[in-house]
C-alpha cells in the first residue's frame, strides 16, 4: 500500500512539474525553437497532454536547439 | 519551413478513414455489448460494466494488432498503402479506447474502495513473484502509458521539435505496448474461464503481428543482399560509389572527385538523378554549386546554362559538356567514371520521388 501511494505520489508530481513545464514551454520555448509554429496558438492545447507525459525530453530539447540551433534536428 | 501548424489536417481521404475507423469501432462495440450476452453461458452471468469493459479492452487490442500488420502488410502489398497515410489517427482512437477500457475497469472494481481508486489499483495485488495470479493490471497500465505517450505525440510538431530520431524511437515503443498488452490479456483474461474465441483471437493476433514482421523481415534482408550483389557487380564492372540519394538536396548536387582534374556533379532535380562534368565549357567554373531551374543548371560564375539530361546549353548556344551514366541501386548511386562525349544524352535515373 505504501509503495503504491509513494508511486501515485511521484506520478501527481511529475505531472505537476509537467504542466509547469508545459506553460513556459507554451509561452516563451515553443516560438524560439520551432519556426513553423510562430503565430499558430490553435493548435498548441493539444501540446500539453504530450508536454506533460515527456517533459524531460521537451526541455532536453529546448536546451539543445537554443544551443545549437537547426544544427540539432 | 514555412507551413504553420494546424490542430489536426483533414482532407477528403482523411475523413473517409476516420469515417470508417469509427463505424467499425461502434459497430464491433455494439455488436459484444448489444448482440454477444445472447451467446453467453447461462450459468456465469457477466455483468453490463465488465461486458463493456471486455468490448473496449479487445476492441482496443484488436486495434492495436491492426495498426502493427499495416506497416508490414504495406510494404508486402502497395494496395495497402492507403491504410498507412493516417494510421496516427488509428493510433489516437486506439489510445482513447484503451482509456475508457480502463476507466472502466476502475469505475468497477475500486470505485467503492476506501483508498485512492489509484492506489488500490497498484496495491491490490502485490504478487509479482508468481505467474498464476501475477498482476496483470501491471502491464496494462504500461501499455495504456505507452499509448498515451505515443497518441499525445503524433502531432507534426513532435516531428519536427524532437528530431526524426528521437520521435521514431519514442515510437517503435508501440511493439513494447503491444508486449505488453499480450501479457496483460495473458495473464489476464485468459487466465479465467476459458473462451475458445478470445484464446484463438488472442494466438491468432500474435501469429500475424510475429509473421508479417518475420515475412517483410526476411524480404527486405533478401533485397538488401540483390542490391549488395548488383553493387559489388557494377564496382567489378568499374563503377564506383558515388553516396547515397539522401546526401543530396533538392535541386543541388554532390560533386564527386574521379581524379585531381575531374570531378563530377550529380545533380538531383524533379525526381530525378543526372550527372555531368563539374567543369563549366566556359571558364571551367563549378557547375555542382549552381542550382538547377527547369531541367537546366546554371554555372554560378557566368551564367551558362546546361541542359543536365545531355549537357547542351539550351539553342540558340552551341557550348558542350561530358555527361556521365549513373545507376541507383536501393538508395546508393553508383557512376560509370568514364565521361560520354560533350553533348551526348543520358536518361536521367528516375527515383519516384520530389524531395
Amino acid at each position: 500500500m505504501q509503495t503504491a501511494s509513494i508511486l501515485i505520489e511521484i506520478g501527481r508530481y511529475y505531472l505537476m512539474a509537467g504542466g509547469v513545464v508545459a506553460v513556459l514551454f507554451l509561452a516563451i520555448g515553443i516560438d524560439r525553437v520551432e519556426p513553423s509554429s510562430r503565430g499558430s496558438y490553435v493548435f498548441r492545447p493539444l501540446l500539453v497532454p504530450g508536454i506533460c507525459l515527456i517533459w524531460p525530453l521537451v526541455l532536453y530539447r529546448w536546451i539543445r536547439l537554443e544551443k545549437h540551433g537547426e544544427d540539432a534536428r | 519551413m514555412s507551413v504553420q501548424y494546424m490542430p489536426v489536417i483533414w482532407n477528403r481521404n482523411k475523413i473517409v478513414y476516420d469515417a470508417v475507423l469509427l463505424i467499425a469501432v461502434a459497430l464491433y462495440l455494439y455488436v459484444y455489448i448489444r448482440v454477444g450476452p445472447a451467446f453467453e453461458d447461462v450459468t456465469r452471468p457477466i455483468d453490463g460494466a465488465i461486458l463493456r469493459m471486455r468490448a473496449f479492452g479487445s476492441c482496443a487490442f484488436l486495434m492495436l494488432t491492426v495498426i502493427l500488420c499495416i506497416g508490414p502488410l504495406a510494404r508486402l502489398d502497395r494496395r495497402f498503402l492507403p491504410l498507412l497515410y493516417n494510421r496516427r489517427h488509428f493510433g489516437v482512437m486506439t489510445a482513447v479506447i484503451a482509456a475508457v477500457h480502463a476507466n472502466y475497469v476502475l469505475g468497477w472494481y475500486f470505485n467503492f474502495s476506501p483508498t485512492d481508486q489509484y492506489v488500490a489499483l497498484l496495491s491490490s495485488n502485490t504478487n509479482y513473484g508468481q505467474i498464476l495470479g501475477f498482476p496483470f493490471e501491471a502491464f496494462g497500465i504500461a501499455a495504456l502509458l505507452i499509448l498515451l505517450v505515443l497518441a499525445a505525440t503524433s502531432h507534426d510538431f513532435w516531428l519536427s521539435f524532437l528530431g526524426a530520431p528521437i520521435w521514431k524511437a519514442l515510437h517503435m515503443f508501440i511493439y513494447a505496448a503491444y508486449a505488453c498488452v499480450v501479457l496483460h490479456v495473458a495473464l489476464g483474461a485468459l487466465q479465467g474461464p476459458g473462451d475458445p474465441i478470445f484464446t484463438a483471437l488472442v494466438a491468432a493476433s500474435v501469429v500475424l503481428v510475429s509473421g508479417l514482421h518475420f515475412v517483410t523481415g526476411r524480404m527486405e534482408a533478401k533485397r538488401d543482399r540483390g542490391e549488395q550483389t548488383a553493387q559489388a557487380s557494377l564496382q567489378e564492372q568499374g563503377w564506383v560509389i558515388a553516396g547515397d540519394l539522401d546526401e543530396i538536396d533538392d535541386t543541388c548536387a554532390k560533386v564527386v572527385t574521379l581524379s585531381d582534374d575531374e570531378r563530377v556533379a550529380i545533380f538531383k532535380y524533379d525526381g530525378k538523378l543526372s550527372a555531368i562534368t563539374n567543369a563549366c565549357a566556359h571558364q571551367n567554373g563549378p557547375l555542382g554549386e549552381g542550382k538547377v531551374l527547369w531541367g537546366c543548371i546554371t554555372c554560378p560564375w557566368h551564367g551558362y546554362q546546361y541542359n543536365l539530361a545531355d549537357g547542351r546549353a539550351p539553342a540558340p548556344f552551341t557550348e558542350k559538356i561530358s555527361t556521365y551514366r549513373l545507376k541507383l541501386v536501393g538508395s546508393t548511386i553508383l557512376l560509370d567514371p568514364n565521361a560520354l562525349p560533350p553533348g551526348t544524352h543520358v536518361n536521367p535515373i528516375e527515383f519516384g520521388g520530389d524531395s
